[in-house]
């Protein structure tokens, strides 16, 4: 354990963690726009800045490993002075079009700026000009947006392990791109949106097939239904219609999802969508409730099993049920049914 | 009264006669944008973001302003109408200060909302802009001129409580501006603080300085409460953020309910974990107040013992 005091407050705290884990534990909020509780710190965005006594310059909180005895200021006036010089250099190189930008309402450099009251970006002169990448079928890439803090790359890097995406060039002209800057659409990209999920700002963003602003629709947490895995997201629901998807932090997935569960949520207010079972009367499938048709597999099961024997059946299951239903699915062919004919498309 | 049948983009509707447009398309869930537009208040027909295309007429019409006749056929979304809207939105914006980055109306504002309906962005042009005025002299209400989008809502809310009449326009053409009184600051004005016009306002012209800097509308909770003052039972929401109460607003005026000062403290009083000192005016300058002074409470307790005394 190791004994630090925190704007003049002293707390006790595990001693193999950072100044940031520290303060965010005794509820002090430090912002950041880099920093992300599943990657290695980063310190690039600068943002989370404190103020250390006995050194000299301003310390990066998510690089720092408290010490015994360390002294902390996190809102001192010259903290929150670099804090605020830090979002206006940002600002002032970023488009100010968040009267229609649809990160507005979730983007971290506009909440940040509203709470350090960064107005406008003072600082005048060369501004990025980069054309966007439409080029996947996804999500959008807009340079002009980005802050460079690196989460993209570093998700796909750490997380997801596709190295997709990397920096290029220095300074200025640092730019989160492709190899030899090709697009999106001829890179490894598979598609996964969790660098979208990653972005602190407007660079990012997925395709909307609705206008929504994000302030509009309600969250539903739910579990994704592609496969066994489970992975938690959040359905982004505007009136009766889901508009979005974004990955939720389950056990399952630590804030992760695939293009699958990410971006193929257009099925649920499909037209087309099979929402009762149906049942085939005189050649054509007609509309049934689930009592009427469970009666009909029992009654069938029965038929052929009395005229057939029990291994006149075989079943398979579905990578999309669970461990459970798998295990209730064999144990229907066992037990009820009387056949070890039970198999699984994954061993396929 | 007689009904009337019209079809509004496709769809056939029957109304009573003396609806307008925009009132018959609400019923069928067309929602026609407006900014001047409101149901509780005198159609001034003043935006024309409500302009919808009718068959058999030259000109577009304003859905707020225009009754429902037999046989009418209406296009709300038609390519002249959003072609005209966007033009008109693009004039405000020119005219109205970029900054939804910090903006505390940013997530209500109207203007916002239409701009991003009709994909609509500010532009760099030379031409001359709003004065850009902003009245700090209240503690409860924020006066910024440079915002204002000249609906005069807040104009006609103020002069439905007929001994307050405090807004009105002055200047004419592109000077025009809404003044309190003799273009008094509000502070020196004759404004009791109801804060009607705030809560008609639909861009960051009027704001509700208590809430000011406290929060953003997609990072709070908001929940309906009645005000416990008097008998009208004013609306009022209770602003919490990170599950404490931080602020409370006034709701729209309804139904003859006049909002005021004294009920806006009491709901604060009552709600908020934190309260801010109330201000009082007195001749024309606002100062602290106590909590008892603010809701009127002084001497009550003697008061009440006096009467309990003398039976």
């Amino acid at each position: 354990m190791a004994s630090i005091t925190i704007n003049g407050k002293k707390y006790e705290v595990d001693d193999n963690i950072t100044v940031l884990e520290a303060c965010r534990k005794m509820g002090i909020d430090i912002p950041t726009l880099c920093y992300d509780d599943r990657l290695e710190p980063h310190a690039a965005c600068r943002l989370c800045l404190v103020e250390v006594k006995g050194k000299g310059k301003l310390e990066t909180s998510c690089s720092l490993k408290v010490k015994d005895g360390m002294v902390i200021e996190t809102h001192s006036e010259r903290v929150m002075k670099t804090r605020k010089e830090i979002l206006d250099l940002l600002f002032s190189n970023h488009p100010n079009d968040c009267l229609t930008c649809d990160k507005s309402g979730a983007c971290k450099l506009q909440d940040y700026c509203f709470e350090y009251g960064v107005e406008m970006g003072t600082y005048e002169g060369e501004k990025k000009d980069y054309p966007m990448d439409y080029s996947n079928h996804f999500y959008t890439y807009d340079p002009n947006k980005c802050i460079l803090c690196g989460k993209c790359v570093r998700v796909c890097s750490e997380l997801q392990c596709t190295d997709a995406i990397g920096l290029e060039k220095r300074g200025f002209k640092t730019k989160v791109t492709t190899p030899f800057d090709l697009g999106l659409a001829t890179s490894n990209c598979v598609s996964c949106g969790n660098c979208v999920a990653a972005c602190p700002v407007g660079a990012l963003m997925p395709k909307r097939k609705e206008r929504f602003r994000l302030w509009e629709v309600e969250r539903v947490k739910t579990t994704c239904s592609y496969c066994g895995v489970g992975c938690q997201l959040e359905l982004l629901v505007k009136g009766n219609k889901v508009v979005g998807v974004e990955p939720a932090k389950g056990k399952a997935n630590n804030g992760l999802l695939c293009v699958k569960g990410r971006f193929g949520y257009s099925f649920i207010n499909h037209p087309d969508r099979l929402k009762t079972p149906l049942i085939k009367k005189d050649g054509k499938f007609v509309e049934a409730s689930w009592e009427e048709a469970y009666r009909l597999i029992v009654s069938k099961i029965n038929e052929i099993k009395d005229k057939n024997g029990p291994e006149a059946f075989a079943g398979l299951t579905s990578a999309r049920c669970t461990n459970e239903e798998n295990y209730l699915f064999q144990k229907l062919f066992r037990a009820v049914i009387g056949t070890n004919n039970v198999d699984h498309c994954a061993r396929l | 009264m007689e009904n009337v049948t019209l079809t509004i983009d496709g769809i056939r509707v029957t109304v009573p006669e003396d609806y307008y447009i925009i009132e018959a398309a609400k019923k069928v869930g067309i929602e026609i944008p407006a900014l001047c537009y409101d149901p509780n208040l005198e159609v001034v027909g003043a935006c024309r973001i409500c302009l919808v295309e009718i068959e058999g007429r030259n000109k577009l019409e304003a859905s707020c302003s225009t009754r429902v006749r037999e046989g009418m056929v209406v296009h709300t979304e038609s390519e002249k109408v959003v072609a005209m809207r966007r033009e008109i939105l693009q004039l405000l914006l020119d005219n109205h200060p970029n900054d939804c980055l910090t903006c505390q109306k940013a997530g209500e504002c109207l203007l916002q909302a239409y701009a991003y309906r009709y994909d609509v962005k500010f532009r760099e042009h030379d031409g001359a802009r709003r004065p850009n005025y902003v009245d700090t002299s209240s503690p409860y209400i924020l006066k910024d001129d440079s915002k204002c989008i000249l609906c005069g809502k807040c104009v006609r809310t103020c002069a439905q409580v007929h001994d307050r009449k405090v807004l009105s326009f002055a200047g004419r053409g592109f000077d025009t501006r809404i003044v309190a009184d003799a273009d008094f600051t509000l502070e020196e004005s004759t404004c009791v603080s109801c804060n009607r016009c705030v809560t008609v306002c639909p861009v960051g012209a009027l704001v509700d300085k208590r809430l000011l800097g406290k929060t953003r509308v997609w990072d709070s909770h908001i929940k309906g409460v009645k005000c416990k003052a008097c008998d009208y039972g004013c609306n009022f929401e209770v602003i919490s953020k990170k599950g404490k109460n931080i602020a409370v607003r006034a709701k729209a005026p309804s139904e003859g309910r006049p909002l005021c000062l004294k009920g806006r403290l009491t709901t604060e009083f009552l709600y908020v974990d934190e309260p801010e000192t109330p201000y009082k005016k007195v001749d024309g300058k606002f100062v602290e107040a106590s909590w008892k002074e603010a809701l009127g409470l002084d001497g009550v307790f003697e008061k009440l013992l006096q009467e309990e005394n003398s039976k």
